[in-house]
């Protein structure tokens, strides 16, 4: 039996990165949770502390680059980082500003490399992997979506410079989910002037006809983590339900 | 192949040099009226000096880089010419270093050049563009579509401005805004120069280069900027949401060096 790894999930007090946590620390790693908010990570670190061996948690706000060092210090050396944490405006072009790029692009693309060069040392030391939470939206375009694209798009691209660069020592993957049925989501649904409808596009959405549990793709990332993938590095492994994989006419 | 542009106008970013500046002789040449961005107004001007000026050419100096830089490139552009046809995001920076040096300022200013700067020119163009059913074309990379070492964020910038392709092709489209992505391979530039003096062996960075293109060399500007042309043109009228790579192979595989 191998030494328990140390694994930091941004943005893991609920959704995608919550469910990552739980599964993670039910294989027994030590978790560090991350949340923006101090009071959500207390609340989250309550709730996975009685299944797991060792659970911590750090809040800050990841456009906040002073906040970032601090985490990344604090984290201390870890064996799995897991870039989870992001955010979703619906911007159409013309109504983009300087404040709405800089806050997606600082949340979605800055923050993961900005912990991934504060970890290195310890990541090196480990031979640890970094897990990039991206999005189908790195692959392919949709309206509204110019700024989330491109920050899913260059997070993709970073992962695979890590992946090079990082070789043989760390490796990189970047998990590219479809749509999840996570809050970021039911957000958006309940503001559609006809829910229900909303709900239901989703799912048409996707050649599965319906969109994905958190916890598939926690899955996924646990498996990327693991030794068990220790071959794959620079990879964007698609969990979309086969949205991009072509079209129904 | 010969393309007709004549009565259509457009803006080319970082047209001051390198692939840019092929791209602006190349248009021209094939009747268009160009205005060139470039960081500043006397870089413009000197350049628009060695082409001899004309009415055909206006300056369209802005630090793209800077808050508000996108918007008044374009707003110089429409102003010289009244409209747009055509939208060229050339502007780049590549500077090599390993990931532990790349810091803050740096990992900024690819983002701010090879990112922003297309959507905010893009945004700033789009009621122009969409009167003249026009084109926007980003300068991607090869690196767009794959990764090398010690290029961490121009690779990440580079890749997200593929992504932002395929969602403003999306959005675009309904307007009748075509926006591709061209990916070109190392290409015999200043900005490839630069790179190659950095590195401390010039001669040995070149012949590197050329080794790591199956084709055995790098590009010409002038062979990329003639397929821009192909690209803005008529007979790319069913393409957007590309990403088109010319790149003497780098991207479609390896060879097996035994």
């Amino acid at each position: 039996m191998s030494r328990v790894r140390r694994v930091l999930i941004t943005g893991s007090t609920r959704g995608i990165g919550r469910a990552t946590a739980e599964r993670m620390a039910q294989e027994g790693d030590e978790i560090i949770l991350h949340g923006q908010r101090a009071e959500d990570v207390e609340v989250a670190v309550m709730a996975l502390g009685g299944r797991a061996s060792a659970v911590s948690g750090i809040s800050g706000d990841l456009g906040d680059r002073a906040a970032l060092a601090r985490i990344a210090e604090r984290a201390g050396d870890v064996d799995v980082l897991i870039n989870c944490a992001g955010i979703y405006r619906d911007t159409a072009i013309g109504a983009i500003d300087e404040a709405g790029w800089r806050e997606m692009i600082a949340i979605n693309l800055t923050a993961p490399w900005l912990l991934t060069r504060g970890l290195l040392p310890g990541l090196r030391r480990r031979r640890g992997v970094v897990i990039n939470v991206a999005s189908d939206a790195g692959l392919i375009g949709f309206a509204g979506g110019s700024i989330y694209c491109s920050s899913k798009g260059g997070l993709i691209g970073l992962t695979r410079a890590l992946a090079v660069e990082l070789a043989p020592t760390v490796r990189a993957i970047a998990i590219c989910p479809g749509p999840v049925d996570t809050d970021m989501m039911r957000q958006s649904v309940a503001k559609a002037a006809d829910s229900e409808a909303a709900r239901r596009q989703w799912n048409e959405y996707t050649h599965l006809r319906r969109v994905a549990q958190p916890h598939e793709i926690a899955a996924m990332i646990a498996f990327a983590a693991s030794n068990a993938a220790g071959f794959a590095t620079g990879a964007a492994w698609l969990i979309d339900g086969g949205v991009t994989a072509g079209r129904r006419i | 192949m010969k393309f007709d542009f004549s009565g259509r106008t457009a803006l080319v970013t970082g047209g001051g040099r390198g692939l840019g500046l092929a791209i602006v002789k190349a248009l021209r040449e094939a009747g268009a009226r160009v205005a060139i961005n470039d960081r500043t107004p006397a870089m413009v001007d000197s350049v628009i000096e060695r082409l001899g000026g004309g009415d055909d050419l206006a300056a369209a100096p802005a630090d793209l880089a800077a808050n508000g830089g996108p918007e008044c490139a374009v707003a110089l552009a429409l102003e010289a010419f009244g409209g747009l046809d055509m939208l060229v995001n050339n502007a780049a920076v590549n500077i090599e270093a390993p990931i532990e040096a790349i810091d803050d300022q740096l990992w900024d200013l690819h983002l701010d050049v090879v990112l922003r700067a297309p959507l905010f020119t893009t945004k700033a163009a789009l009621p122009a563009l969409a009167r003249t059913k026009g084109a926007v074309l980003n300068i991607a990379s090869e690196l767009a579509l794959h990764a090398i070492p010690n290029n961490a964020a121009y690779v990440a910038a580079k890749h997200g401005l593929v992504a932002m392709t395929r969602a403003l092709a999306i959005e675009l489209a309904p307007q009748g805004v075509r926006v591709n992505a061209l990916c070109p391979g190392t290409m015999d530039t200043e900005l490839m120069r630069e790179c190659a003096e950095a590195s401390g062996d010039a001669a040995g960075y070149h012949r590197a280069f050329a080794a790591y293109h199956p084709l055995g060399r790098i590009a010409s500007p002038q062979e990329i900027a003639s397929f821009v042309l192909c690209l803005l043109s008529p007979a790319a009228a069913f393409m957007t949401g590309s990403a088109v790579a010319i790149d003497g192979g780098s991207t479609a595989g390896r060879r097996w060096e035994g």
